[in-house]
């Protein structure tokens, strides 16, 4: 029984480092790997699953058509739970299992640290929705992102309360994020004096009781509520905010873009502003990816285009730099110019997209949408 | 502004207090600090919300509201009672002999246990509960207080004059403040120990259940990680007010419910939960046994 049974172990053991070889992916072998990152699970896992989302559906069409330098791609996709530690712990991860590059991570908060873990092992990242100024003012020569900055971002916000809305008494929130706060700050800043700020606050992240600030806010008798932040705090702001009687409209950025803010809510989520890039829908080079991501997964996030562009730009990266070292493929993002799905994209030397055009969007009818005209100047 | 606080802080306040109450409960009778109890709250929401959907599923009109929030309070608080006391069957009545830092940690496997649970059932993300209450209020002295805020005091006042009445009142009640003073001395007088701890657990359970539904029709949002910090304050305002004193817990929960509504008003919006965990620390330096509990650690404690 005894040499029988270690008869059958030893062939056993001997085959097992083969059977795990092809699974660990060092660069010679015949996959290649590309990491994700963002919230996966949580109050904000439905961003973290359309940037899998999107990045799954490139990798795919990369791979039917035979992958890149003749090598299939796999996603290795890693939950950062929008906390700061565990993104750096996640981006040290990914590093150590040798991906090519990361598409990542979601929150400003998450992807500036975890941009210096990939800095260092000269890992290219791409984020495709962290706007905070600071993200490629670190001078990293290997982390890029598609979406706006958040100066841009706060700009158009400035610049249509004060144009359009005409608003005279502002309030502005924050949820003390490296994105809210830095957001609402960039507002405040390009607001300037086209208005008075009569209250800033800050909101906790993930508290469900903004009635205290609220009520502080409401003293200051505002005609518009600003709120740098995310969408389930700006949900729960906005709907306190009618229950006491406040009734100045909010103006929100793109973390508020989300249904999950109108479910949240309810009717208290009519005509409120938020800055985002324009409508994919109305974007003439997008609409092969919304039919092949509608067909896959049903409707798309805010965010599944930038997504699925930045993987697209990392491969062909790849493909054209023809080898998988982290700082040749960065220096190829960084010379070339990109069509993608949102249309053309180039970057500039910090590594941030030429073009980044912010326009106002309302909350109609249940709905976000684009307000066709453009601010006056 | 001070009365709008006062109200938004009252309405805070009574729900933390409803959570407390489960706590200083439990401990009264076991010496026990039962850290899954936030979880049992967040149970409660879920079967609410749970209960509210079917309801609409099945087509129970907007009108009758006031019913379907009957019926998914009675479903929250069956569900919850449910677990609380399989909870203590299987989690700490092994442990009772056994030293008392054993079921310590057993409760705190249990909240983690319950918390898994529920995000690989429910899924992580938020859940929306699926009525709304109309946004408009009374006003009175510049302040508002909305029908939801009103709905919300009247039963967390409610349920505490009934839990009141309930412990002093009824033979049920006499057993617990018996148990609570000597537990052997109460068994050798034909009181049946196990039973009193097991219906202490289902009534902690009910009112989380409660506060739980109060919440999530409140906030209209619930997820799997709300219990964490509604127990921390809860359990917070069962040792301010001191902890197995159930006045204490109701007083605890109110004041601890206007400290956060008037530090985040007049200090810092910012450290609104640093002032509230402040001033736990000074009554804990100046009264350590709570404001409500008796020094010398003996008389009643439920």
């Amino acid at each position: 029984m005894n040499r029988s049974l270690s008869r059958a172990i030893v062939p056993i053991a001997l085959l097992l480092p083969a059977l795990w070889l092809p699974g660990c992916g060092g660069k010679d072998e015949a996959v290649i790997t590309v990491g994700v990152a963002g919230p996966m699970t949580g109050d904000q896992s439905k961003m973290g699953q359309d940037f899998r989302n999107g990045v799954e559906l490139a990798v795919e069409e990369w791979n039917g058509r035979g992958g890149v330098l003749g090598k299939k791609i796999r996603i290795d996709v890693n939950d950062d739970q929008h906390d700061p530690k565990q993104a750096v712990a996640v981006a040290n991860k990914m590093v150590n299992k040798g991906v090519v590059g990361v598409i990542g991570h979601f929150n400003s908060s998450c992807s500036i640290p975890a941009s210096d873990i990939y800095a260092k092992a000269g890992v290219p990242m791409i984020t495709p929705a962290s706007t905070n100024p600071k993200l490629t003012e670190k001078g990293h020569p290997t982390v890029f992102r598609v979406c706006g900055r958040d100066d841009q971002q706060g700009k158009v916000a400035a610049d249509f309360v004060a144009n359009v809305l005409k608003s005279k008494r502002v309030a502005v929130l924050h949820d003390k994020t490296e994105y809210g706060q830095g957001l609402a700050d960039e507002f405040r800043k390009s607001l300037g004096t086209r208005a008075e700020v009569t209250a800033y606050e800050a909101v906790i992240q993930g508290d469900k009781d903004f009635k205290a600030v609220l009520t502080k806010v409401k003293r200051a008798d505002p005609d518009l509520l600003y709120f740098g932040g995310v969408y389930p705090e700006a949900g729960l702001l906005v709907r306190q905010a009618r229950e006491l009687g406040i009734t100045a409209p909010l103006f929100s950025g793109d973390g508020t873009i989300d249904t999950k803010f109108i479910e949240i809510a309810g009717p208290a989520a009519e005509g409120t502003y938020l800055t985002f890039s324009p409508d994919p829908e109305k974007v003439p080079t997008a609409k092969l990816f919304l039919d092949a991501y509608r067909r896959k997964y049903g409707p798309h996030g805010p965010y599944s285009i930038y997504a699925y562009d930045a993987a697209n730009i990392l491969l062909a990266a790849i493909r054209d730099a023809g080898t998988t070292d982290g700082r040749a493929v960065s220096k190829k993002i960084r010379d070339s110019s990109f069509r993608g799905a949102l249309g053309e994209i180039a970057f500039d030397p910090k590594g941030d997209v030429r073009t980044a055009p912010y326009v106002v969007w309302i909350t109609r009818g249940g709905k976000f949408e684009e307000i066709a005209s453009k601010p006056a100047p | 502004m001070l009365v709008q606080q006062i109200i938004n802080g009252l309405t805070l306040g009574s729900v933390y207090a409803l959570i407390a109450l489960g706590y200083t409960m439990v401990y009264g009778i076991i010496k026990l600090i039962n850290f899954a109890h936030g979880e049992i709250y967040m149970i409660g929401a879920y079967a609410g919300i749970v209960s509210m959907g079917l309801l609409t599923l099945l087509g129970v009109p907007p009108s009758l509201l006031p019913v379907s929030i009957l019926v998914s309070f009675l479903a929250a608080g069956v569900v919850s009672a449910a677990y609380g006391v399989t909870v203590e069957r299987l989690a700490y009545r092994p442990l009772r002999q056994a030293p008392r830092l054993s079921p310590l940690i057993s409760a705190v496997g249990v909240s983690i246990f319950l918390q898994n649970f529920v995000m690989l059932s429910q899924g992580a993300g938020d859940l929306v509960f699926p009525i709304t209450f109309p946004l408009e209020g009374i006003s009175f002295l510049g302040a508002r207080i909305t029908t939801l805020q009103i709905f919300i005091l009247a039963a967390s006042v409610l349920l505490m004059a009934a839990l009141t009445m309930f412990i002093n009142r009824t033979r049920m009640g006499t057993a617990m403040r018996a148990t609570s003073q000597d537990r052997v001395m109460a068994g050798l007088v034909g009181i049946n120990v196990d039973r009193v701890i097991a219906v202490t657990f289902a009534i902690g359970s009910l009112l989380a259940a409660v506060a739980g539904v109060l919440v999530g029709v409140y906030y209209g949002l619930v997820n799997f990680s709300i219990g964490y910090v509604a127990g921390l304050k809860a359990f917070t305002a069962a040792v301010l007010g001191g902890i197995g004193s159930v006045p204490g817990a109701m007083l605890g929960g109110v004041l601890l419910g206007l400290l956060e509504a008037l530090g985040a008003a007049y200090i810092s919006s910012e450290y609104k939960d640093a002032f509230a965990f402040l001033v736990l620390i000074a009554v804990l330096i100046f009264r350590p046994q709570g404001l409500m509990g008796s020094a010398d650690g003996s008389g009643e404690k439920v």
